[in-house]
């Protein structure tokens, strides 16, 4: 994702008030994570894998910290019991931003089954989710995200498309 | 070591301005008879209490965290050791209780702190600034006064024999949900540090 997007991501994120940002990188949201840690205003937390991370967003949200999970859509299958047991057992939410890794024209072989398995797995989890491709759906997005998370305790999800993401080369 | 006894020395130097996040397990139980208050929350996933616990001790640093992991939790979830050394939040403790089996299955099959895998080391080598493994009821209650009260991150592993209390009066046994665990916690936050976490009408 380029500058200038990734601090529209960091503006969306400050307008709905999340300033504690958990994050395992992944090449599409790249950005993101390099503004995020750099930015003064927001606690930025680096997970070693999406399931530990989502117990770390959480631990932030329900201690009032507006928490989100930034990764990779593959990550939602690493996360799948965490956010299973924190969703469902608890009705404690984590928002998630990922890149759609394995959409249609996806050019690596190995990211493919991202694609194939990220929106199966979203309606089995039961958790909104909202696939945006252009920049004015930023800002929007991630403040609906934020509130329905609040509103519903239950985690939500904005997957970013290209050409807001890098494919990679 | 008994975990209960354990636990009813370390209630003795939990306030009620501390947060507590407990793992699955018999823990849980035991330490819901002790403290029944609601400045703890009781997690439902196996790895979570630790990052979990972080997660809180980041938001509020003012406040004093105490995670109260088990070792089948830890192995499940080894990364979350370096996350914690890195991030080395001065008002986390972390004490695991270590009976090197899982308890809650049949048979209580060994983890692999039965054999040779040592949390302990582990946690100091992942980053953790303050370490200790209590063998005796005179070191945890001075490793755990020293480490909640040092302004440094610490994690201690205590070594315990299997076995789960048997004998919590009924009006002290833990009968709550996830749910209602979760709704006790949420508000009791939301009065200790007069915030608003989930109004009725989020606003923006």
């Amino acid at each position: 994702m380029e500058p200038r997007l990734a601090a529209l991501v960091i503006e969306g994120l400050k307008r709905a008030r999340v300033r504690f940002v958990v994050g395992l990188p992944d090449s599409m949201l790249a950005g993101v994570y390099v503004a995020a840690g750099k930015d003064p205003d927001i606690k930025y937390v680096a997970v070693t894998n999406e399931a530990e991370g989502a117990s770390v967003a959480a631990g932030a949200w329900i201690t009032g910290g507006r928490s989100v999970l930034v990764m990779e859509n593959s990550g939602l299958r690493a996360a799948c019991e965490a956010l299973s047991r924190l969703g469902l057992v608890n009705g404690i939410p984590v928002t998630m931003l990922m890149g759609y890794r394995g959409d249609l024209g996806e050019r690596f072989h190995w990211g493919v089954n991202h694609g194939m398995t990220m929106e199966p797995i979203l309606k089995a989890l039961r958790i909104p989710y909202w696939i945006i491709d252009h920049e004015e759906q930023i800002i929007p997005a991630l403040s609906r995200a934020v509130i329905h998370g609040i509103s519903s305790l239950y985690h939500t999800a904005v997957i970013f498309r290209t050409p807001l993401v890098d494919e990679g080369k | 070591m008994k975990r209960y006894e354990l636990l009813k020395e370390l209630a003795k130097l939990v306030t009620d301005q501390d947060l507590v996040v407990t793992s699955i397990g018999g823990v849980k139980p035991e330490w819901y008879s002790l403290m029944p208050g609601n400045g703890t929350m009781f997690a439902d996933l196996l790895g979570c209490a630790t990052p979990f616990s972080l997660g809180v001790a980041l938001n509020l640093p003012h406040r004093r965290v105490v995670a109260l992991d088990t070792d089948g939790g830890m192995l499940f979830n080894l990364g979350a050791l370096c996350t914690v050394g890195k991030e080395s939040p001065p008002n986390l403790t972390i004490i695991v209780f270590d009976n090197e089996r899982y308890e809650g299955v049949v048979g209580g099959p060994p983890t692999h702190t039965s054999g040779r895998a040592d949390l302990e080391r582990m946690a100091s080598a992942a980053g953790i600034p303050c370490t200790a493994t209590a063998k005796t009821i005179e070191n945890f209650v001075q490793s755990a006064a020293t480490m909640m009260s040092d302004n440094k991150t610490g994690l201690m592993v205590a070594k315990i024999e299997p076995g789960v209390f048997k004998d919590i009066p009924p009006e002290r046994a833990k009968e709550s949900d996830g749910i209602e665990d979760k709704y006790r916690f949420l508000r009791h936050i939301e009065q200790l540090e007069k915030i608003s976490i989930r109004p009725r009408y989020v606003r923006e």
